[in-house]
């Protein structure tokens, strides 16, 4: 009796098929980016105090998110908010900030031949900055300010201007001065 | 009996009698200084511009750097935040007034590449008045970030720079500033 041959070809084997694969990975790959994209707008925002906050250290990572009482910041063993109501004023900026902390900075400076320097043409980023003016209780000025990456201040602005906290400067002007530059 | 005392002891006590009373007088100097200018209390005003010539976040830095080193050096009694109702009451307040000279924001890459070009420069007026509008210091005080560091430590800079000022300008005692003003 002649033994049939059966085809143990697998699917993936063909290059139509892991053309397809391939397509299919990448476009769930884009759909996850932005489901993690939209996560992040609603949950917080990956952001640096500068410097302003009371009871948090300068240069302090946390989470900065937009509540209905205010702006929250959430860092590890620190943690504030400042009420809408207490807002001044909000501004976005653009800044660059150096990569690598202060271990490339030491690393930069033993490269030979001032190699260093050319890896400095490589180790900066753009940031976004976040400053805000607000009152206490006393009435005293108070000035904070949030390094965060690029393109995430404008939108904590928008969301704290919809909530009722003041901006000489509106969310869309602020935007077209950046597309100007 | 031959007394073979050894001549150091002596030695000893000849420069550490000195060296003591030297001590003293040194520890006592800023303690009496200290004394004197605490009687003091101070306000911040945010640095006063022309719209667009200082970057909001410049402006808010080199406010809270300022608050931060006036309250590091302890000169005054309280260092007060512009607009704070608490010094509405308070007998001997200075204010603190600064405007803005020059601002050039500078390039952080720039200054590590190249070394000499993409300083960050602050440059204001400083005037410090009593109540009554008796000026006691007034000068030109700059803050400048030239190699290593953020724009924004220029205004760490700049409120060094203001801090050492005041300490340097040896304040007259509340009383004797009234009495001159009159």
């Amino acid at each position: 009796m002649p033994t049939v041959l059966e085809n143990t070809r697998s699917p993936i084997s063909s290059p139509l098929a892991a053309a397809l694969l391939l397509l299919i990975s990448s476009f769930c790959a884009s759909l996850y980016a932005q489901a993690a994209d939209t996560t992040t707008a609603a949950s917080g925002v990956r952001a640096m105090h500068v410097l302003g906050l009371e009871g948090v250290k300068r240069n302090h990572h946390g989470t900065l998110s937009v509540q209905p009482s205010g702006l929250n910041f959430d860092g590890k063993g620190a943690r504030s908010a400042i009420a809408v109501a207490s807002i001044q004023d909000v501004f976005t900026s653009q800044d660059t900030r150096q990569t690598g902390g202060k271990v490339l900075t030491v690393a930069k400076m033993g490269v030979p031949y001032g190699g260093g320097r050319v890896l400095s043409l490589f180790s900066h980023e753009k940031v976004d900055s976040l400053t805000l003016e607000y009152r206490d209780a006393n009435g005293a000025l108070h000035g904070a300010i949030f390094s965060m990456p690029l393109g995430q201040a404008a939108a904590l602005k928008k969301q704290l201007v919809d909530l009722g906290a003041h901006a000489s400067i509106p969310v869309e002007m602020q935007t077209d001065k950046k597309d100007d530059k | 009996m031959k007394q073979n005392r050894s001549p150091l002891p002596a030695t000893l006590a000849g420069i550490a009698g000195p060296a003591l009373l030297l001590c003293i007088v040194c520890l006592g100097i800023p303690r009496t200084f200290a004394a004197e200018t605490a009687a003091w209390s101070i306000q911040v005003e945010p640095v006063a511009s022309d719209e667009g010539q200082l970057p909001p976040d410049f402006s808010m830095a080199v406010y809270e750097d300022l608050l931060a080193q006036l309250a590091k050096t302890g000169q005054f009694q309280q260092v007060y935040r512009s607009g704070d109702h608490q010094a509405d009451s308070v007998p001997n307040l200075l204010i603190l007034h600064m405007t803005l000279l020059n601002f050039e924001r500078g390039n952080q890459t720039e200054r590590a590449v190249t070394t000499v070009k993409g300083a960050t420069k602050v440059q204001v007026h400083l005037k410090v008045s009593a109540r009554d509008g008796n000026t006691l210091v007034e000068k030109d005080v700059q803050g400048t970030v030239r190699l290593f560091g953020e724009n924004l430590k220029a205004t760490y800079a700049l409120a060094k720079h203001i801090a050492d000022t005041l300490r340097d300008a040896s304040l007259p005692p509340p009383t004797a500033a009234k009495a001159a003003g009159q």
